[in-house]
């Protein structure tokens, strides 16, 4: 476990007098590898707050150049960053902000081949892919190296989060046992949704790590920004599911 | 009796609305409701529900007063004053 120098303990002063977190929480969190699959909408300010609360380590992976259509919602790029890759616009911004982590980047997006070393090097995976192919290989790869999972989602003016634990929770795949037909890559939302999605996200994650109490375990959290409503959807486990059922 | 429909995702666009309250008979099943649903919206909102056979879509989640509802909706008799959620899958990006 990293002991906490007084460089960190100026840093994080504020959040070490949470409740329940204090200098043993930000020991946990220093000492964790966290990975963010995708760096965009969600999954930067996710990264983005992980890196605010001094996690040890960010493994980024997201492959391609920075578009246009990106910008309204992926925070750590910036318009200079047009058609230069998205993971040294997101190093650079999360180094300048917090020089004391260790930030890597993978330049590319999760595949069949790279999917188990990928989640092997991590201690928690967040979940902020558009593709649901990429999704169930992050939630197999999880299940099978029983390593946390925190799976966020977001359309229009709504998103959900919801952190499974294998043994604890069950998977992606009880929830969605194949690709959704109707999915499309491309879909309506406004950027203040992401980050607000992308914040709750990282705020279970933190919880996960740091040992704090209050994690939603078997629990979809629901946020309806036209509202501002959240609930809490009850989640079963799939007794039968392929991925995290017995075998 | 009176039941609460609240649609997510691509689901509420298709309904083109986020909730409505539904008349129903009593001791209407879940699958009944959804059925009713169904044939009432048709289009992309019937697309999103079922499959060329008929049957409900695997992906769909539907919580009844908060709780994800599993096994057959046949069994599952809707009460006055039913909160139920429709949700199709969301991601990231």
């Amino acid at each position: 476990m990293a002991e906490l120098s007084d460089q960190d303990r100026a840093f994080y002063e504020w959040q070490l007098d949470v409740p329940g977190f204090g200098e043993a929480g930000q020991e946990k969190l220093r000492s964790a590898t966290a990975l963010v699959s995708r760096i965009g909408g969600l999954g930067g300010p996710l990264a983005f707050s992980l890196a605010a609360a001094g996690i040890g380590k960010l493994i980024l992976v997201h492959g391609g150049d920075l578009k246009p259509s990106d910008l309204n919602r992926q925070i750590l790029m910036h318009h200079g960053a047009l058609d230069s890759p998205r993971t040294e616009a997101a190093r650079e911004t999360l180094q300048r902000f917090n020089p004391h982590i260790e930030v890597e980047v993978v330049a590319e997006n999760f595949t069949e081949e790279n999917a188990g070393g990928l989640v092997k090097r991590a201690d928690i995976v967040f979940d902020c892919a558009p593709l649901f192919e990429e999704r169930f290989l992050m939630n197999r790869e999880c299940v099978r190296q029983s390593k946390p999972l925190i799976d966020c989602a977001m359309y229009n003016l709504e998103g959900q989060v919801i952190p499974i634990v294998p043994g604890e929770t069950g998977c992606l795949a009880c929830l969605y046992p194949e690709v959704p037909p109707h999915w499309k890559r491309r879909f309506p939302v406004i950027g203040a949704v992401s980050a607000l999605i992308a914040n709750i996200g990282a705020l279970e994650g933190i919880k996960l790590l740091s040992g704090m109490s209050g994690v939603n375990l078997n629990q979809m959290i629901y946020f309806d920004a036209s509202t501002m409503q959240i609930r809490k959807i009850a989640l079963k486990k799939n007794p039968d599911c392929e991925v995290c059922g017995p075998r | 009796m009176k039941v609460t429909f609240a649609y997510t995702g691509q689901l509420a666009g298709a309904a083109g609305t986020a909730e409505e309250e539904v008349e129903l008979e009593v001791g209407t099943s879940l699958a009944a409701a959804l059925a009713k649903l169904t044939a009432s919206y048709g289009g992309k909102f019937a697309e999103l529900l079922v499959d060329g056979s008929g049957a409900t879509r695997s992906t769909l989640l539907v919580a009844l007063n908060d709780e994800q509802v599993s096994g057959d909706y046949d069994e599952v008799t809707l009460t006055d004053g039913a909160n139920l959620m429709v949700m199709t899958p969301i991601a990231g990006g």
